[in-house]
């Protein structure tokens, strides 16, 4: 075996064992002793870590959306209403809320995609806007600006179960996330993200892969918006505001949108370090913004590529790369 | 014929960038489409692989029309381009940039990627093993591992090739191929042609470079969006058309 491909293995394995140790605290943390206030905070990021994994998914094939909160709102809304007022069991309603989040991403990613870039960042704003709109309109059942309350509960009054089940949920989707990425789905995505004339010279219908994508990434935007209307029991137009959506883009930037571990890191550091500052009260959004411009100047590669950054700065000096292309095309000319 | 173009042409507004341009490719040959700047010979080039609409005139594959088909239609149907700038999957390396190419054969489902069935497994390395055979063929075995935007312009333009054939074209369309191409890189890639010739394939290709002429069967040649003449290289030569087109008028002094 080369030293190229025994180091990579050997990589493998520690990053594998870093997840199961992560894992392995989170699941343990509510023995250790967790308050009740830390406990909500980390359901917390664990929704909007889902959320943010979704979106950095849908990047996967060149798409950014800053209003993918809307597909969220779809799922809470959809379950929220249905356990409400038709009185159906939560176990029943989320998965209905999850599968009406993907048949109405795959209805609006027949025109959207037909726009790319920015253009297609542009109009998720505008779809993110039309869906609170819709929100509003209906207000009846949606209840409006002031919002659905006493939604069906999944659990008893406690956190603890919420706790658990959510974070498996997460884990769930993110090994799922982590599989597709890693199969041809994802170098199929990856490719059409990379130049769309390329990929369908090889074949790909590039349009039906990126409506493929939405769908996929809406289906996890959607299953973290059912969690989140059955736990927080309260829904507000404030909840899936277009503000809410720029949060999301910003944990999964800050955090590394080129890494799997990104959106994990960014959310977890802007979630968390805003709650353990609280005592500093108004001064908590200068602390968010040193951070953001710590990160946008000096990280490239987001929080998650700090290690590697770090490793490359000042771990051993790395091996000269032997048959690299320059020293390749001098041996055949 | 494998591939019949007939009576093929492009508006673009008021400018006909194509017009009423018809030829042939038949199977196993190589055949040349040759222009000074500005021919529509790119122009041709996209309207046969389905990237531009042509306003009229049929394009016929293999018996089929194929007129107005999607790019992935074409390629579907057994047609691998390159592209004259060299377009790649930047980011990937020069072995993912075959292997990603090779998603028509075989072609894998979205549940079988998703639960990775023995079918998907088998898949991905019988393209694994083809794409290291294809990067063999064209040299750049020794570079697999590099990202593709990182390999010298030469490089860049075999890897064009091997993508294209990923696809496992019947119909070979290489544009501009010998482009920025230093001596030894340029005898490289014709042998290359004429192996794949050899092995059944049809190739049309574009070219400024007259070295390609050695390789071909048969020659079209094109200025202002028709063709001015056509047949063997010797024809093709002496057409005085095509001495016009390239040289210009003489001057009768």
């Amino acid at each position: 075996m080369s030293i190229a491909s025994s180091m990579k293995q050997r990589r493998t394995i520690t990053t594998a064992a870093i997840c199961v140790v992560i894992v392995g605290v989170m699941f343990a943390l509510p023995r250790l002793g967790l308050s009740v206030y830390f406990m909500n905070t980390l359901i917390s990021v664990f929704i909007w870590v889902l959320v943010a994994a979704s979106l950095r998914l849908l990047s996967l094939s060149g798409q950014g959306s800053i209003g993918h909160t809307a597909f969220m709102a779809i799922g809470a809304y959809t379950s929220a209403i249905l356990a409400k007022f038709l009185g159906w069991s939560p176990w029943i309603t989320m998965p209905i809320g999850v599968l009406c989040t993907m048949i109405v991403a795959f209805l609006v990613g027949i025109p959207f995609t037909r726009v790319r870039g920015i253009y297609f960042t542009m109009v998720s704003l505008f779809f993110a806007i039309a869906v609170l709109t819709v929100d509003q309109v209906f207000n009846k059942y949606t209840g409006g600006y002031s919002g659905i309350i006493s939604i069906p509960h999944l659990f008893a009054y406690n956190k603890t179960p919420y706790y658990y089940f959510c974070l498996a949920m997460l884990v769930i989707c993110l090994v799922i996330m982590y599989r597709l990425e890693h199969s041809r789905i994802g170098l199929t995505w990856k490719a059409v993200a990379q130049s769309y004339s390329v990929a369908s010279s090889i074949g790909i219908d590039e349009v039906r892969q990126r409506i493929l994508c939405l769908v996929v990434s809406a289906c996890f935007a959607g299953i973290a918006g059912v969690f989140y209307a059955h736990y927080y029991a309260l829904l507000t137009t404030e909840t899936f505001s277009f503000n809410q959506g720029i949060t999301v883009f910003v944990y999964m930037t800050v955090g590394g949108a080129g890494l799997f571990a990104g959106p994990i890191a960014g959310t977890a550091v802007l979630l968390i370090i805003p709650e353990l500052l609280r005592d500093l009260k108004e001064y908590v959004p200068f602390v968010y913004a040193g951070i953001l411009l710590i990160v946008l100047f000096l990280m490239p590669q987001g929080l998650a590529g700090l290690p590697a950054q770090l490793w490359r700065r000042f771990g051993p000096p790395a091996r000269r790369k032997v048959g690299g292309a320059e020293e390749e095309r001098k041996r055949v000319a | 014929m494998l591939l019949e173009i007939r009576a093929l042409t492009k508006n673009f507004g008021g400018l006909i960038a194509v017009n009423q341009f018809s030829m042939d490719v038949a199977e196993s040959q190589i055949v040349g489409l040759i222009g000074p700047n500005g021919a529509g010979k790119t122009t041709v080039f996209n309207l046969i692989t389905g990237v531009i609409r042509p306003s009229a005139g049929k394009i016929i594959f293999d018996g089929k029309d194929m007129t107005g088909k999607s790019p992935n239609v074409l390629a579907n149907a057994g047609v691998g381009r390159t592209f004259q700038l060299t377009p790649l999957f930047t980011e990937f390396t020069t072995l993912e940039n075959v292997v990603a190419s090779y998603y028509l054969h075989p072609r894998t489902g979205f549940w079988d990627a998703f639960f990775g069935t023995p079918a998907y497994r088998r898949n991905e390395a019988y393209a694994l093993e083809q794409s290291l055979k294809i990067l063999e063929l064209v040299g750049l075995d020794k570079v697999k591992d590099e990202l593709a935007k990182n390999l010298p312009h030469g490089y860049q333009k075999m890897l064009g090739i091997a993508r294209a054939l990923a696809v496992q074209p019947r119909l070979l369309m290489l544009d501009e191929p010998l482009g920025g191409m230093n001596t030894d890189e340029i005898v490289f890639t014709m042998d290359i042609m004429a192996k794949l010739r050899s092995q059944g394939m049809t190739i049309l290709v574009i070219e400024h470079n007259m070295q390609i002429l050695d390789l071909c069967d048969h020659v079209v040649a094109i200025n202002f969006g028709q063709k001015i003449g056509e047949g063997s290289v010797a024809d093709v030569r002496n057409n005085p058309e095509v001495i016009k087109a390239y040289l210009g008028e003489q001057n009768v002094a």
